[in-house]
């Protein structure tokens, strides 16, 4: 090991070591941190020490769930994986992973595959440092504009990197998302895709909320012969014959609810697939798949069950309050904040579908019953006024906990929505530690 | 009598960038819960005219890059010269971000030629450079115009690269009191023209400024019905808590 890396790595384990005995949540990141500072070359050394592959996951909703889903895969296949913690997605957090799993002894360091969920804005610089075997890439809506950009401007900046990765890569894209369909053009690298062929679950009328519906190539209005949701659906484009590309994988096992999760885990099986692992295997570590942190994890609070379904831009959300409607939800947490991880702009909730919770078509699911807190709970109400909701609010999270958790009957599901410091601090609330 | 208003709403698949589309749910609902008939038109690119020129109120949002240059073309051509005679006969209108820098002169980008505007109202915008600083954040303002809203604090969030600069014929339309504005040096956001809105607000900017809301359905049903025109107060408590969420962060005192 080359002296700068050494020390790093020492410094790391010792940052490491210390955040794990004191209890105080900042292993993800800072190991990484620190070491980076000394030795930038560390992600790409220790990357060089995996036997069997590297694989990135990419997109803005489902990187969590979807490199779980590959981990679980990989792991019941019988070998080691490094995995970053959960939101630790930035170089750091993938520096600490390693710098936690990587043994000072080398022969201690059988490590065969590394799978990293990677924030959007990180995956080009991530790609400059490593040659992944396979990066996943599942999908992109418009998030948090004041942190991450335009949607276009985070594709072509894929676009670029991608384009420069070898002929013995794959990358594994969406076809059902005409932006990460595009990204399949002019690759060295071998493109595989995964898509959803099911007319039944067309909606009958579009979100609003859609951004890549013009095509990539030559600009004019894609036609769609159904939306699943969002711009995700089948397309083509009449004017220069753009279509979606025949997906090489269609078909889902997982048992998690939300349309999502079928893109979550047609990923998870097409990137498994490309490692030749049985499909016997991936259909039934994915049947049996329990959700991701804070993605519909379940939590019991004085015999009532509470859910989470983070939620955290428009396409997300909506997805999130179809699923809880599929699964006749009668108590709604709703947690707004505006901090740094959440985006500081709460606009976007003019762009959520809160309708489908109005009096008018809430009375078709039954008691409504919506308690809605966080740092920006009066814009939240404001919303939920406008969509003609009913609602209490409540300024403590805590509180608002409590309150929900008691209008729920004990047969019934409390499910909460929170964006994603919010639903950090309702896991710290409802587990008593913290986590990141 | 029953009042009836059309509401124009510009390129709604192609800019409606954050949450663009509250602006036109609060025209809508606060139209409907005082009896007001509402349509709301969508005139996107394959829209004819002619149904844009029958609208009694005009919104316009935000879009990203590639988005923008897909409009251009069609509403410089197609739909601007009707919005700038609709705009001149005082139909009241609002465009925010993108739309508040496309109805002005030009845009100058960072690097290459000049971006024509609409010349709708008499401001034009400049980016000054790649490495310049973004101007983004929540904002308070303090309405200096149109007549009747003066000293009213309005809230929303702005995120801009270029810097608008007014003309002689335009009014700011508030005096910035935390943010940048629109341009972060003059002190001002926004701009007024006869009965005409410019501002680089989101949050959206109605949401929260139920006051801009209910200036633009008033004069929309006075110039369709040519007489004086006074709505029924709603109620905006929550829009005053979320508007002093914002406000007591930034340690200023409302009214």
């Amino acid at each position: 090991m080359p002296l700068r890396i050494l020390i790093s790595f020492l410094i790391g384990k010792f940052v490491f070591t210390v955040s794990r005995l004191t209890g105080v949540g900042f292993g993800g990141t800072w190991p990484g941190e620190i070491a980076l500072i000394i030795s930038p070359d560390i992600l790409s050394y220790f990357s060089r020490k995996i036997n069997k592959g590297i694989i990135l996951v990419a997109g803005t909703n489902g990187k969590t769930t979807c490199s779980l889903m590959v981990k679980s895969i990989l792991e019941t296949a019988g070998n080691s994986v490094v995995h970053n913690v959960s939101g630790a997605n930035l170089l750091n957090g993938l520096v600490s992973s390693l710098i936690s799993s990587f043994s000072f002894f080398p022969k201690n360091n059988p490590l065969d595959y590394c799978v990293f969920e990677i924030d959007e804005n990180t995956l080009p610089q991530v790609l400059k440092k490593i040659t992944p075997d396979i990066v996943v890439c599942l999908n992109l809506f418009r998030d948090q504009l004041d942190r991450y950009g335009e949607v276009d401007t985070i594709a072509r900046r894929w676009a670029k990197a991608l384009v420069k990765l070898p002929e013995t890569s794959k990358v594994i894209l969406n076809s059902d998302d005409p932006q990460i369909a595009y990204l399949g053009k002019n690759l060295k690298a071998k493109a595989v895709y995964f898509g959803v062929d099911d007319k039944n679950t067309y909606l009958k009328k579009p979100e609003h909320a859609t951004d890549s519906i013009f095509c990539l190539n030559c600009q004019s209005r894609l036609k769609y012969q159904g939306f699943y949701y969002s711009h995700i659906g089948i397309w083509n484009c009449p004017k220069c014959g753009l279509k979606r590309p025949i997906p090489k994988y269609t078909k889902s096992f997982t048992k998690l609810p939300g349309f999502y999760n079928r893109y979550n885990s047609l990923a998870a099986i097409a990137c498994t697939g490309e490692l030749d692992i049985p499909q016997n295997l991936i259909e039934k570590v994915l049947t049996d798949f329990s959700p991701a942190f804070g993605r519909q994890e379940e939590f019991i609070k004085e015999g009532k069950k509470i859910k989470l379904f983070l939620s955290k831009n428009p396409a997300g959300f909506n997805q999130s309050l179809k699923t809880v409607l599929e699964l006749n939800a009668a108590n709604l947490l709703l947690v707004l904040n505006d901090r740094i991880p959440d985006g500081r702009d709460v606009s976007w909730i003019w762009d959520v579908d809160f309708e489908i919770l109005s009096r008018q078509a809430g009375s078709s699911f039954g008691r409504k019953n919506i308690t809605l807190s966080g740092d920006r709970v009066y814009d939240l109400a404001l919303r939920l006024k406008y969509a003609e909701c009913d609602f209490s609010i409540c300024l403590d999270l805590k509180n608002a906990i409590e309150k929900a958790e008691i209008k729920t009957n004990s047969n019934e599901i409390l499910f909460v929505l929170p964006t994603y410091s919010a639903m950090l601090e309702i896991r710290k609330i409802l587990t008593g530690r913290k986590i990141l | 009598m029953n009042y009836k208003l059309k509401i124009a709403w510009l390129y709604p698949d192609l800019m409606s960038t954050y949450g663009d589309r509250g602006n036109l749910i609060v025209l809508q609902k606060r139209c409907q819960w005082r009896g007001i008939g509402v349509k709301i038109n969508s005139i996107t690119l394959e829209t004819e005219v002619s149904k844009l020129k029958t609208s009694n109120l005009i919104f316009m949002g935000g879009a990203q890059d590639r988005q923008q240059k897909l409009v251009s073309d069609d509403f410089l051509r197609q739909k601007a010269p009707l919005i700038k005679e609709m705009v001149e006969k005082n139909i009241p209108s609002l465009f925010v971000c993108a739309a508040y820098q496309a109805v002005g002169h030009y845009y100058r980008p960072s690097e290459g030629p000049d971006i024509p505007g609409a010349s709708i109202l008499d401001l034009v915008t400049v980016h000054p450079g790649e490495n310049s600083k973004r101007l983004i954040g929540n904002i308070v303002a303090e309405l200096i115009n149109p007549k009747g809203l003066q000293g009213q604090l309005i809230v929303g969030f702005e995120n801009h690269g270029g810097r608008t600069k007014l003309g002689k014929n335009l009014l700011p339309l508030a005096k910035v009191v935390s943010g940048y504005g629109n341009d972060g040096k003059s002190g001002f956001e926004g701009a007024v023209y006869k009965n005409a809105i410019g501002s680089y607000f989101h949050g959206p900017i109605l949401t929260k400024n139920p006051g801009l809301a209910d200036w633009l359905i008033t004069r929309a049903l006075e110039v369709k019905y040519k007489k004086l025109i006074e709505l029924e107060p709603l109620d905006d408590k929550l829009s005053d808590l979320a508007k002093k969420n914002i406000i007591k962060r930034y340690n200023l005192t409302n009214d």
